[in-house]
């Protein structure tokens, strides 16, 4: 981490064990600088979706302590835990829009954070945030589609619509939990791409998910990786090499990518 | 760690115990059942005759019965198979508890002492359940002229209660349909905390959710002719009699369909709209409800089918429709007449089965 950067996110001793004595993460200690893009690679089952379910809280760790931007997570509760979560967008392998709701409504659902409630429990927003969400569904190119049922959508397409929701939020932080794996191989450089954008544009701070080496090393500033809820690795996306892949891996594993490492 | 041997395997003596035990009980219970029933048949097949010198009936037998011997013969069969399951096989009771520990290796049923028994139980409870409801074969196929009047009568159907009878089939309908409107919001605000995916937060709520349950499975245990007949005392003689009781019914069914639906939504939606910072009523309001509603549409509209059918008997009390005319000529024998209600009964619910059916289809 370079100096002079702040601290978007802190794990001190993170663990989370579920019921039934089923361990995900042990010990997982991790500092995140204002706008890393920081990936995180390890096998299904490693912990990766529960290290980013941690941060903004969607599971309560067992263990350990948790910094936002200095502010501690772990021990905020009902409208201090609302405010910070604010802070962090998330997205997700299966996109999870609201299926039966339009595009537009969708993305206006970023701001439910600081949107009034009673209005927002008849789907009503301002003027404002729709022009806002709008603006947002141009940038990533589907403004045309903004009245459009949200499960009419290809699953490119609600990727995105995800990611202009993830920007309503106006976050510091994405975390984005497998982004493309659920994506034509074809698609997935479109979507990293508006993913990188933020990351570039905005200084917004990305801790990613992905499988695939190919774009962990056209996307990645830094690369930590899990086994069995442990970091193992960490390093530069330059240094993965077919040993380090092994490592992380397994001895049986192939890299699932043409190029070499 | 070997995580899977530590799931499946009870985790203390007690809980190993407590499984014991209720094998136990299952076993005694099946075994004393066994024996009664062994000593009705015979008791009932060697002629046993009452001081008055006639055969005894099956509830004079019943009455008969050494209970306490058999009680304390099925208990100790039971401990006795439990004790020796290693020789004789597992019982039916450590077959069935889950958590025991033992299984026995799957042989055919003809192999094993708890085939046996149970081929013997089922047959004990045919022979048994045929004395006891007294089924009388011989009359059932010899004296169809008694009821011959009756069944001409259904099918010379006479005008004269067409009118009366198109008139409260209306009513009938209506009935119904107060009913499921009037149980829609109440099922609707109690299914969410009838929902165990939106409960576990707290001990306070999943107090909340046992209480709901537990309510509700009551509630819809009791029959709507017996709130039919509470409401009647209440609200008087009438078809508002009638909505009440359907009413009650309908809630505590919505509230368990509902439930079961939001139990079984898909969690992303819901953990997508967390994220953003939304308070408890907007993750409800933007992950659940859109989830929910065409499948809560269904059931309502089902629901309302279902009622029309059930408001047909809530009648025959008094609780209002097209039933309150059809139960005195039961009662008189007018058999056309009653002919001419039932048709139109009938052909009501045919109707309400196709178009609830053909809504429910396009909302799905």
């Amino acid at each position: 981490m370079s100096p002079g950067r702040d601290v978007a996110v802190r794990l001190e001793g993170v663990g989370k064990v579920f019921p039934g004595n089923v361990r995900a993460l042990a010990d997982v200690n991790l500092e995140v600088a204002e706008g890393e893009f920081l990936v995180v690679l390890g096998l299904s089952g490693s912990g990766k979706s529960t290290l980013l379910r941690c941060i903004n809280r969607l599971l309560d760790p067992t263990s350990g302590r948790i910094w936002i931007f200095g502010s501690e997570i772990t021990a905020a509760q009902g409208a201090e835990l609302r405010r910070m979560r604010r802070q962090v967008a998330m997205i997700f392998q299966q996109f999870n829009l609201v299926r039966r709701h339009t595009v537009l409504t969708n993305v206006l659902s970023g701001t439910l954070g600081r949107a009034g409630l009673l209005p927002s429990l008849f789907l009503r927003f301002p003027a404002a945030e729709r022009e806002r969400a709008l603006a947002a569904l141009e940038r990533v190119g589907i403004a045309e589609r903004a009245g459009a049922r949200a499960d009419a959508l290809s699953g490119g397409q609600q990727q995105r619509v995800a990611i202009a929701r993830a920007l309503m939020q106006e976050p510091r932080v994405i975390l984005a939990d497998e982004p493309v794996a659920s994506l034509d191989p074809a698609l997935r450089h479109s979507v990293m791409r508006h993913v990188e954008g933020l990351n570039r544009e905005e200084g917004l701070t990305v801790i990613c998910s992905l499988h695939d080496i190919d774009l962990v090393k056209q996307y990645a500033t830094r690369v930590v990786a899990l086994r069995q809820g442990r970091l193992v690795w960490e390093g530069a996306p330059g240094d993965l090499d077919r040993d380090t892949f092994h490592d992380i891996y397994g001895t049986d594993a192939e890299p699932a990518s043409n190029t070499t490492i | 760690m070997p995580r899977g041997d530590e799931l499946s395997a009870p985790r203390t003596h007690w809980a190993k115990n407590v499984a014991r035990l209720k094998a136990l009980t299952v076993d005694a219970i099946l075994l004393t059942t066994a024996g009664i029933m062994v000593e009705f048949l015979l008791m009932a097949f060697s002629g046993v005759r009452g001081p008055t010198g006639m055969l005894l009936t099956a509830e004079e037998i019943l009455d008969r019965i050494h209970y306490p011997w058999l009680i304390m013969s099925g208990v100790i069969l039971a401990f006795l198979w439990n004790l020796f399951y290693g020789w004789i096989g597992a019982s039916p009771g450590r077959a069935l508890v889950r958590g025991v520990g033992e299984r026995e290796a799957a042989l055919p049923w003809s192999h094993t002492l708890r085939g046996w028994f149970t081929v013997l139980f089922i047959e004990l409870t045919f022979f048994t359940g045929w004395l006891i409801t007294e089924v009388d074969l011989p009359t059932f196929l010899t004296k169809f002229s008694k009821a011959s009047d009756i069944v001409r009568g259904l099918f010379h159907p006479s005008a004269t209660v067409l009118h009366q009878g198109i008139l409260l089939l209306v009513q009938t309908v209506f009935l119904a349909f107060m009913a499921t409107a009037f149980a829609i919001p109440v099922a609707f605000a109690l299914s969410f905390l009838a929902a165990r995916n939106l409960t576990r937060g707290s001990a306070l709520t999943r107090a909340v959710y046992t209480l709901t349950r537990t309510g509700m499975n009551f509630t819809r245990a009791v029959e709507p002719l017996v709130w039919a007949l509470i409401f009647i005392s209440w609200v008087g003689i009438g078809p508002f009699a009638g909505v009440l009781a359907l009413w009650v019914h309908s809630v505590a069914a919505l509230t368990k369909l509902y439930s079961e639906q939001i139990e079984s939504i898909d969690p992303g939606p819901v953990e997508a709209i967390t994220a953003t910072g939304a308070s408890t009523l907007q993750v409800i309001r933007y992950g659940v409800v859109p989830q929910v509603i065409p499948p809560f549409l269904s059931f309502t509209i089902y629901r309302w089918d279902i009622n029309v059918r059930m408001s047909t008997i809530i009648g025959f009390v008094g609780g209002g429709g097209i039933g309150y005319i059809l139960k005195p000529r039961v009662d008189l024998g007018e058999w056309g007449e009653v002919g001419t209600l039932v048709l139109l009964i009938a052909i009501t619910v045919w109707l309400m089965d196709i178009v609830s059916a053909r809504i429910r289809e396009k909302i799905v």
